[in-house]
């Protein structure tokens, strides 16, 4: 008996639902079973040996980096996140950089990476990396963004005042659940951009798959209407099979 | 076998969401193509053999399960059940081509449809039964304590006979003697002991992680740490050494 409840919750929400796959196959994706008992035997207890610590960082956790990272002999030391309460930092939030060489400056969240507190906001916090270097070209410079820590590396904009602000969750008078900047009072709306997914930027621009996807027409459309009738009987009715028989006494034990 | 409005569409519905754009477009609901019975339709559409990105919609969601008759949840189950078939034959087969199976989450989202047709078709089953006879209809379940003195659930059959008069039953339950013997009490004091020490082990480890947290972000907000680890004692962590430290970690 052992418990892998720490295993469950490694992998963020935001991070699921930029990926669009279900939450199943994100975790069977990135988890490394090297054994497992099997199921549905009562003989077996519900065992596994399967690695507990992985390294979280840009690399999404269904890719190969992200295999290669976590290699199976390879252990890294742990990362100490601080606790955030609910998550607030969003795609597409502006926000304004409190620490290192852009402190003070403001920009828009390109990424965010929830299992380690992360946000990288576009063209602030840069550094440059040298890439294609070997010894006939002297490679190409560029520009890449450092993570900053959304404790004590970010904070949002106020939409009115246009400086940084701390903010609150509240709701408002219909329940909708707001962020709420505590300099002006004003609501900080939650960007379109923080829908964006793998497959599409936004939920109106998917473009279905015509052989696989079901219309929205016919997904939407109801069909059920109440009837005083087991699932069972309705589909018989339907098929025109009728029973008659009666079933034997039968006892439950 | 399937002539409605899923026929030839595959269980993966798109996103709702998109209903105002469609509500636009041509209405093409009723597919109707000759069926090919044969063991191709274990295989997907030709087309999408040498395809390395199959691009799917989302799986059905309970709440849209719930607005379609038991018909359509009938019929739907079986476009499932012949997609998941297909996704299965195609990961085999290209295992067997040593090829890269494309949208491995297709079967994950496949089965997370037939799982929520399942919850929505038993939601309606015991709504009858409870009305119709004030019992649920599911197969009964039994708290029992097992043959090792732990809590289990035993998961009752159908008999024609009656328990007393069914020898094949009582026999090997009477065999392993009564549940409070020597053996059974000495596996469940150890077996009490393990989990004890298990969650022992956990609860030292919170209360480690939480020092250690103390130590890198002292002007953490303490209100949150509280809800994350609602089992620690935050004061006496705050007082420990290892909460003070000397030095600050670079992360």
């Amino acid at each position: 008996m052992r418990i892998f409840g720490s295993l469950a919750k490694k992998v963020g929400d935001l991070t699921i639902k930029y990926s669009n796959f279900p939450e199943s196959y994100v975790k069977r994706s990135y988890e490394q079973v090297y054994w497992k008992n099997p199921s549905n035997y009562p003989q077996y207890p519900k065992a596994q040996i399967a690695r507990k610590k992985y390294r979280f960082t840009t690399n999404r956790p269904w890719t190969s980096q992200f295999r290669m990272q976590n290699e199976r002999n390879l252990h890294r030391k742990k990362v100490f996140l601080e606790p955030v309460g609910e998550w607030s930092f969003f795609k597409g939030d502006r926000v304004e950089v409190m620490v290192g060489k852009d402190k003070g400056k403001q920009g828009i969240v390109s990424q965010v990476i929830q299992e380690r507190n992360w946000v990288f906001v576009e063209g602030l916090n840069t550094h440059l990396r040298v890439v294609g270097k070997d010894k006939k070209f002297p490679g190409i410079t560029i520009q890449s963004e450092a993570p900053l820590l959304v404790t004590t590396g970010v904070k949002l904009v106020d939409p009115e005042t246009l400086k940084a602000t701390d903010f609150e969750w509240r709701y408002t008078e219909e329940g909708d659940k707001v962020r709420v900047s505590l300099d002006s009072s004003r609501i900080i709306p939650i960007p379109k951009s923080a829908e964006e997914t793998m497959d599409f930027k936004s939920k109106e621009l998917y473009v279905e798959n015509v052989d696989k996807d079901t219309v929205s027409e016919a997904a939407t459309k109801i069909t059920f209407a109440p009837k005083l009738r087991t699932f069972e009987m309705d589909i018989m009715e339907e098929m025109g099979i009728k029973e008659d028989r009666v079933p034997a006494k039968s006892y439950w034990y | 076998m399937i002539s409605n409005l899923f026929k030839n569409t595959v269980a993966l519905c798109m996103r709702s969401q998109n209903a105002i754009k469609f509500a636009a477009t041509p209405l093409r609901s009723i597919h109707t193509t000759s069926p090919a019975n044969d063991l191709m339709e274990f295989f997907d559409a030709k087309k999408n053999w040498g395809e390395t990105n199959i691009r799917v919609g989302r799986s059905w969601k309970t709440d849209e399960l719930r607005i379609k008759s038991n018909t359509d949840l009938h019929k739907l189950w079986y476009v499932l059940l012949k997609e998941r078939n297909m996704l299965y034959t195609m990961e085999h087969e290209c295992a067997d081509k040593m090829r890269l199976f494309p949208n491995p989450e297709r079967i994950d989202k496949v089965q997370e449809s037939m799982n929520n047709i399942e919850t929505v078709i038993r939601e309606r089953n015991v709504a009858y039964y409870q009305l119709e006879t004030g019992e649920t209809g599911e197969r009964p379940v039994e708290d029992v304590v097992n043959l090792f003195g732990l809590p289990d659930k035993h998961k009752k059959s159908e008999y024609y006979i009656p328990k007393h008069m069914n020898k094949r039953w009582v026999r090997p339950y009477l065999e392993h003697g009564f549940i409070n013997s020597a053996a059974v009490k000495r596996f469940y004091r150890m077996y009490k002991e393990k989990e004890y020490n298990i969650e022992r082990k956990a609860r030292n480890r919170e209360f480690n992680h939480v020092q250690h947290l103390l130590k890198r972000f002292p002007d953490m907000d303490m209100e949150k740490l509280k809800a994350e680890y609602p089992n620690v004692d935050i004061e006496k962590a705050k007082r420990s050494k290892k909460a003070r430290g000397h030095f600050m970690p670079k992360y």
